[in-house]
């Protein structure tokens, strides 16, 4: 009986922000959203590898087709919305956005409902897959709630109109700390803030003021604070200067997008979103429905983001496995999808990866 | 933005308005009404053949940059004459700005470095946003063509950037409602996106460009953003012969680094603009080589193109004057020099392409002055008939 309290007691225990630490031989559950188009297959190969690879996740699969709730409004089915709840991680593949009045966009109804505040993107040159940078490692960490993207927005004359760009003290410190606690816990060197406070001094000065604040109590990770046309300017010069990227929102996406365009682009970049309680990670690319159902997908960015999960858990050997596998077959380059530039069918390349999972 | 202007001072708007039906002087339009459009070409200040252009070196590398410029304009005999402004970043004071403003409306063209601003405190307007805002200097144009001979990434880029210079998120309308939460406000008015979709197609069409993209943002702002969209290609239809498309800022960053030769003209709204230019800057080699044009319906300055003061390397004798020499070359084309404009940039080219005299942000080993005095010789060298 005290052996069980204790053991509840210890799950109960969370590490500041960046999710709880398991036992290993505990299986733990995460909720699996397929998504359309090109989605149920490479979700499925992302089973597959982990089976191989014996990692301890159940699989709880669920949809997220809008549907309509009580009161009129569409929305994401209480079903999916409890199992994310109680599973606290999740994992998700591309999603359709329907096109037409009454249907909000589903990413943000997920944001939303989970209070996911920090989007992390971790970009990283594959080698076996050329582009013109092949020395890229940068992480950008967007604040994903507020900021540009508050929706906030009205017509005050005719022909006259403003948007409002919201910045709270709150949200920047909360996603300023998880930069600095992500830096050090993937043993990192660099934390850049991303800002525009020579034009827009209240709201980007309140975003680095955090910033400052939260860099003064990791005084062992360097801290820098660069204007975004210069982080632009040098990015696309020679990406090896930068390492870690915090900024706000709108910033962030597309810094984001354009170090994802750097290393191959969306169909190879992970994506995660940490939240209050519970984070999501998916995959950021389209749902491709032109070679949905015909094997010919590419599961690495969904890969890559179920590693990203697995090392949020703590399961970090395993995540170390799988990635080594997947990196090594992209390299080796006898297994390339066609988006890579290969002939090999989705079920190919993912069957080579388990084989060298099982190698090991 | 026009609010704002209407709020701050209705009755001069009312006293201009009914001014206007009447008969206003060249000078009555060109020095107190900037809001009412040019109606006729004004001229620029030219006192016994030659012209007067401002000069605000700005701070750290500015002067130094401007200090060639004269040396380049010596040596080319180019009939300008320079009225120099210093504005002192350190104080709040906006003595030496307005002197500069004025200087400007006086001499209509300035050609400038860019001015720091060291106040951090949120009364203090940003100097050179304060400048385009005065003056109204609704378009700012990057000409982004590659130089051969410079060593870069992605070759034979030849992209227009066209960006709407006042408005947008450099209102600097911010305020703090609640202790801890600000909010800053990103304004876009139809009159301003007209204007500018109307230059740029104008401009597409007088220079034989094919095609315009418009950078936008609209899925997720959809009534600022939509705003400047609807207008763009409301205004597109009226120029069938040049094709339009439009795409969204984060997916064109993404082209920009893996593919920037489907790009012909962009239009885009302030904030997209300022990433768009340093991205196809750091594409082309750096920011040291080219150089921006800021137009209004009455004045034109001249600056560098990725606005940097430069600090880390003032003084030192290593920053590019590529992209001042350029603003130079760009401000004689507008006030019709074409034959010395033709020279220095002639001159500039065969220095940077042939002979790869390159300062260290391009690769290359050579100071400044090494490349100016490169520069001077080839103009001094070449033939001319005055």
């Amino acid at each position: 009986m005290a052996a069980k309290l204790i053991k509840i007691l210890g799950n109960c225990q969370r590490s500041p922000s960046t999710g709880s630490r398991f036992y290993s031989s505990q299986v733990r559950k995460c909720t699996m959203i397929p998504g359309d188009g090109i989605g149920p297959e490479i979700s499925q190969a992302v089973q597959k590898i982990f089976a191989t690879a014996k990692v301890p996740i159940e699989w709880e699969t669920v949809d997220v087709t809008p549907v309509r709730g009580p009161d009129g409004k569409f929305g994401i089915p209480q079903a999916a919305i409890d199992s994310v709840n109680r599973n606290k991680i999740g994992l998700k593949g591309p999603l359709m956005t329907p096109v037409g009045k009454g249907h909000r966009s589903l990413n943000l109804a997920l944001r939303k409902e989970f209070n996911l505040y920090a989007n992390v993107r971790p970009c990283r040159s594959l080698e076996g897959y050329k582009t013109l940078y092949d020395n890229v490692d940068v992480v950008t960490i967007r604040e994903n709630t507020e900021g540009e993207y508050s929706g906030i927005e009205h017509e005050i004359v005719d022909g006259v109109v403003q948007s409002i760009k919201l910045i709270t003290e709150e949200a920047s410190m909360r996603v300023a700390e998880f930069a600095f606690e992500y830096t050090r816990e993937n043993k990192r060197k660099k934390v850049t803030a991303v800002h525009k406070a020579n034009i827009m001094r209240m709201s980007d000065g309140l975003f680095l003021r955090c910033c400052r604040d939260v860099a003064a109590k990791f005084p062992d990770i360097k801290f820098e604070e660069k204007y975004l046309d210069t982080v632009c300017l040098n990015m696309v010069q020679d990406p090896s200067q930068y390492d870690v990227l915090v900024m706000p929102n709108l910033y962030g996406d597309i810094m984001s997008d354009m170090c994802a365009g750097l290393v191959g682009g969306l169909g190879l970049t992970p994506s995660g979103n940490i939240g209050i309680n519970g984070a999501l990670f998916e995959s950021v690319h389209g749902t491709a429905p032109d070679i949905a159902g015909q094997d010919k997908a590419n599961p690495t960015a969904l890969l890559l983001s179920a590693v990203m999960m697995l090392k949020h858990m703590g399961l970090v050997e395993q995540a170390r496995i799988i990635e080594t596998a997947c990196y090594e077959t992209i390299k080796e380059a006898k297994y390339l999808t066609g988006d890579l530039g290969g002939k090999a069918k989705c079920s190919e390349f993912t069957n080579e990866i388990c084989a060298k999972i099982s190698a090991h | 933005m026009a609010a704002r202007i209407f709020m701050k001072r209705p009755l001069e708007l009312g006293k201009t308005f009914r001014k206007a039906s009447t008969n206003l002087s060249a000078f009555e339009i060109q020095h107190k009404s900037p809001l009412v459009k040019k109606q006729q070409k004004i001229p620029v200040a030219l006192y016994g053949g030659r012209h007067a252009v401002t000069m605000l070196p700005g701070s750290g590398i500015g002067p130094e940059l401007m200090a060639y410029v004269r040396d380049v304009f010596r040596y080319a005999g180019a009939p300008v004459d320079f009225e120099t402004i210093n504005i002192n970043p350190n104080t709040d004071e906006s003595d030496d700005l307005i002197h500069a403003i004025t200087s400007i409306k006086r001499n209509g063209v300035a050609i400038k470095g860019n001015i720091e601003t060291k106040s951090e405190d949120t009364e203090v307007q940003s100097r050179n946003v304060a400048i385009r805002n005065e003056l109204d200097l609704f378009i700012n144009v990057l000409n982004c063509k590659s130089y051969p001979g410079v060593k870069c990434r992605q070759s034979n880029i030849d992209i227009v950037i066209i960006r709407q210079n006042t408005e947008g998120e450099y209102a600097m309308l911010e305020h703090e409602s609640v202790h801890g939460v600000v909010e800053s406000m990103k304004i876009v008015t139809q009159s301003n996106s007209e204007r500018v979709a109307r230059w740029a197609f104008e401009y597409a069409k007088r220079h034989g460009r094919k095609k315009v993209t418009i950078v936008h943002k609209a899925n997720i702002m959809k009534l600022s953003d939509g705003l400047f969209l609807e207008t763009s290609r409301r205004i597109a239809k009226e120029y069938p012969e040049i094709e339009h498309n439009d795409m969204i800022i984060d997916n064109c960053c993404m082209q920009l680094v893996s593919n920037p030769h489907q790009f012909d003209v962009m239009i885009m709204t302030n904030l997209y603009g300022s990433i768009v230019s340093n991205v196809i800057c750091g594409l082309i080699g750096g920011a040291g080589l080219l150089s921006g044009r800021n137009y209004g319906d009455h004045y034109a300055v001249f600056e560098p193109g990725t606005r940097n003061t430069g600090t880390a390397i003032a003084g030192k004798n290593i920053a590019n004057p590529i992209a001042m020499l350029n603003a130079s070359v760009d401000m004689l084309e507008h006030l019709g020099h074409q034959q010395h404009a033709d020279m220095i940039q002639q001159a500039i080219v065969k220095t940077i392409c042939e002979d790869n005299i390159q300062t260290p942000d391009l690769g290359g080993h050579h100071s400044s002055s090494d490349v100016v005095q490169r520069v001077i010789d080839h103009i001094v060298h070449s033939d001319r008939t005055w």
